[in-house]
Order: structure tokens, then C-alpha cells, then sequence
């Protein structure tokens, strides 16, 4: 049985972690990079999901997450840029949590599959939209900036999680 | 710091670097100077211009308006009421298999060969 404290606890800390990814998507959305190809970014994101995930669970990163999209869907992006977000993120949080699951990647391997399975999800739901296969054109580019974006996102988490104090949650989720 | 990464971890990289290769293969090889621009509209298609001929083309459909213009062979969106403007910001386009795509609008433009038939993707 949780105590109350533990409780307050763990909800707020699960706010401030839905902040943060607002926060930082929020960061994105100021700073315009164009690369010519749709898509491209680096996930800022997704540094608070895979911390999430780790020091959480599958369900808090889960929750986090969606409190983030529809956030900023409602507030930036409009609707319509947030079912892109959805697809992306549903399938990024599924695959980094099956693979943590293993137990055989690090973080940053963990993180790499999330970039390149975000962009997976977004194109999917885009190729879906215009009824155009041909969007995974732009799939090559979006599988090697996902690997890139990934690697960066994960070494930062990896180094932040680190340093993150070990009762930040504690006692597991029951 | 390189500790850190397991075997696993390499293999997944090479695994990805490897799809990601493939599929660059696939989508470059086969691609030559296009002819044709194909606008589609929703999944139907709206109109063929050829690219021999400097034009400006403006897409009017369902309440949204989107500009394009086609110069020396190049294509470029040039105008789209839509909010992310991505299409816009999309580099110019010349050869098959390329496309710019304006997803709130749902406008595609596709460069295809000769008479817009393309034997290859069809």
C-alpha cells in the first residue's frame, strides 16, 4: 500500500516531467531549422520520455507523453499536426520500451530505435493521409537523421540519468 | 563513454545504417530529369504541367490555395495557405521519384518521365 506522500509524490514529479517535455517541444517549435526535408528534428522531446521510462515505467512515459501532444497539439501545432505526433510517439514509446525490456541495449541504443520508429510512425500516418505511397521517398533521409537524432537524444539522457538522484522514484510502481 | 554502448546497441546501428542504405538505393536509383509535374489532390489527380515550359500554377481546391512554379525544369512551391508551411520551405524539385508534399492541404506534386507515364512505379 502507497502512502499518500508517495503518491503526492509521484504525481507531481510525473507533472514536472510533462511540463518539461512541453517545455522542451515548446523549444523546437522556436527554433526554425529548414534541412528541406519535412520531418527532420531532433527530439528534444524524448529526452524526458526515455528518462521517464527509466526511472519510471512504461505507463508514467506513456501518460507523459500524451499529456505532451495533445499540450502542444492544442497550443502550437493545431489538431491536425498532432495526429502526426501521436503516430510518431505511440510507436517510438512501444518499440524504446520492448527494447529496454531485453535488457540488451544501453540507452542510447534504446533511444537510436526510438528516433528512427518516430519517423516510421509520422510518415506512415502522412502516407495515409495523402494516399500517396510515394511519401517514403523521404524515408531514407528520415531513417539516417532518426539514427543521428536518437544517438545524440540518448547520449544526453544516458549522462543525465546518471546524475539524477537514485530515489528520484522510489520503490518501484505498484 | 564508449563503454556504455553494448553489442547489441552495434548491432541495431549497422541493422539501421544498413536499411537506411537500401532504401536510399531504391528510392535514387532509376531517377533521371523528369518531365512532367503531377498535382494530386486528395489522392486524385488534379493536373499535369510540363516542365519544358516556365510557368506559374496556382492549385485552388476545396477552400485552400496553393502556388507553384516551374522554372527551367525545377519545380517549387511558392505559395500554400496552410499553417506549417513546410512545402514551401521544400527545395526545388527536378527528377523522378521526387515530391513535394503539402500534407494540411493535401497536395502532392510528384515529377514523373516523359508524358507523366511512368512504366517503373505503375
Amino acid at each position: 500500500m502507497q502512502s499518500r506522500t508517495e503518491r503526492t509524490r509521484r504525481l507531481t514529479l510525473s507533472a514536472m516531467f510533462a511540463t518539461l517535455a512541453l517545455i522542451f517541444t515548446y523549444v523546437e517549435v522556436l527554433i526554425p531549422y529548414n534541412l528541406g526535408i519535412p520531418g527532420v528534428k531532433l527530439g528534444l522531446a524524448n529526452l524526458v520520455i526515455l528518462i521517464a521510462l527509466y526511472r519510471m515505467d512504461v505507463r508514467y512515459a506513456l501518460m507523459i507523453d500524451l499529456i505532451r501532444i495533445l499540450l502542444a497539439g492544442l497550443m502550437f501545432s493545431g489538431l491536425f499536426a498532432m495526429l502526426y505526433s501521436l503516430a510518431g510517439g505511440m510507436i517510438s514509446l512501444l518499440v524504446m520500451a520492448l527494447l529496454q525490456r531485453t535488457g540488451k541495449f544501453s540507452m542510447i541504443g534504446v533511444s537510436m530505435a526510438g528516433g528512427v520508429s518516430h519517423n516510421f510512425g509520422q510518415l506512415l500516418v502522412a502516407a495515409l493521409v495523402v494516399t500517396n505511397a510515394r511519401m517514403f521517398v523521404y524515408f531514407p533521409v528520415l531513417v539516417f537523421s532518426g539514427i543521428a537524432a536518437g544517438i545524440g537524444i540518448g547520449v544526453i539522457a544516458y549522462i543525465i540519468n546518471r546524475k539524477l538522484p537514485s530515489q528520484l522514484f522510489k520503490g518501484g510502481i505498484s | 563513454m564508449f563503454k556504455v554502448l553494448t553489442k547489441a546497441d552495434f548491432i541495431l546501428l549497422i541493422l539501421l545504417v544498413a536499411i537506411g542504405l537500401a532504401l536510399s538505393w531504391v528510392s535514387l536509383s532509376g531517377s533521371v530529369h523528369g518531365q512532367t509535374a503531377v498535382v494530386t489532390v486528395n489522392g486524385h489527380e488534379y493536373g499535369r504541367y510540363s516542365l519544358s515550359r516556365n510557368q506559374s500554377v496556382t492549385i485552388r481546391q476545396n477552400g485552400h490555395t496553393n502556388k507553384f512554379s516551374i522554372k527551367n525544369g525545377h519545380v517549387q512551391m511558392t505559395y500554400s495557405d496552410c499553417k506549417n508551411q513546410l512545402c514551401v520551405e521544400h527545395s526545388s524539385i527536378s527528377r523522378t521519384n521526387q515530391s513535394i508534399v503539402c500534407l494540411p492541404n493535401r497536395v502532392v506534386i510528384e515529377i514523373k518521365g516523359g508524358d507523366g507515364y511512368d512504366a517503373v512505379s505503375n
